[in-house]
């Protein structure tokens, strides 16, 4: 995967064919998990879904309930808003006739919502197979489940896109 | 070549953002009075910039996280919360080493905003009264 600019505010992708396969596939999921039922999901997904608002670490005072109301009423908009992203990125990739490379422009807010995107998915990945640090850290042949270390490659996948995507930004005195 | 065309301006802004976003710019604008042959002054109502001071009482807390990239939050604290590289870096690491950072401390409405746009990034924000 590359990414270049192209000029102020235009940014163009290029995925190898194995790339965009995988990111395709990425999007699938990504699509079926913002369109999930809050209610339905486990505490963790919940939990990332909606925010917390809290006053000296209590969240259930009766008048921070419009903040906590107001927080996960766009959160729940936010979730439609990237399911339309997932359906054009997949509906362009079943349009294009080019695939290796497959080459995408984008504008520089479309780049914050993608990168946003993937790295929802890397979130909910963690947040499922509840990966922790240490699996993060841990060299993928030692971790024995399967789903996990399934999880920790696409984890690890997706952040080198996103890092593709976002060039060096630490600064380093 | 394929161009994603229809993800130009695809950013939707449902009317209980819109609220939320107009809400908080109103709060930011200052208006300049300016009379000819004196120098322009900002005009502004003392008694609600001390209100507004007072209410700023919510501080935003990014809490560490296994699966975030270093890179990415300085992103992140840079494309929400305007700092630069040196403070976003600082920030981040803080939240790397401490387990939390306090990165902002705002009105209630502005605080709200703020932590829905690092969770939209995906960044564990919450919000807590100071």
């Amino acid at each position: 995967m590359t990414c270049e600019q192209i000029d102020l505010g235009h940014w163009r992708l290029s995925f190898t064919e194995p790339e965009a396969g995988f990111l395709i596939a990425v999007m699938a999921r990504l699509g079926k998990q913002y369109q999930e039922d809050v209610v339905r999901m486990p505490p963790s997904l919940r939990a990332y879904w909606q925010g917390t608002i809290t006053r000296g670490g209590v969240a259930d005072k009766d008048d921070l309930k419009e903040s906590q109301e107001v927080l996960a009423e766009a959160r729940t908009e936010l979730r439609a808003e990237r399911l339309v992203l997932v359906e054009t990125w997949m509906r362009e990739f079943e349009l294009t006739e080019e695939r290796n490379p497959w080459k995408v422009e984008i504008s520089s807010a479309e780049r914050d919502e993608f990168v946003a995107m993937l790295n929802d998915r890397r979130m909910l990945v963690a947040l499922e197979l509840g990966i922790t640090e240490e699996d993060m850290e841990a060299d993928l042949g030692r971790i024995s489940n399967e789903a996990r270390r399934a999880g920790v490659l696409e984890i690890d996948v997706l952040g080198h896109f996103i890092l593709v995507m976002l060039g060096p930004q630490i600064y380093r005195p | 070549m394929s161009k994603v065309e229809s993800m130009r301006g695809a950013k939707i802004l449902t009317p209980r953002r819109r609220d939320i976003e107009a809400a908080v710019a109103q709060r930011s604008m200052v208006t300049v009075a300016a009379k000819p042959g004196t120098q322009a002054l900002p005009d502004i109502d003392v008694e609600k910039s001390l209100k507004e001071a007072f209410a700023r009482g919510w501080s935003v807390i990014v809490w560490n996280d296994p699966v975030n990239l270093m890179d990415y939050v300085v992103y992140v604290f840079k494309a929400v919360l305007k700092m630069n590289e040196q403070d976003a870096s600082r920030h981040m690491w803080e939240v790397h080493q401490k387990g939390k950072s306090v990165v902002a401390l705002e009105t209630r409405e502005r605080s709200e905003l703020i932590v829905h746009r690092l969770r939209g990034f995906g960044l564990n924000a919450t919000m807590e009264q100071a």
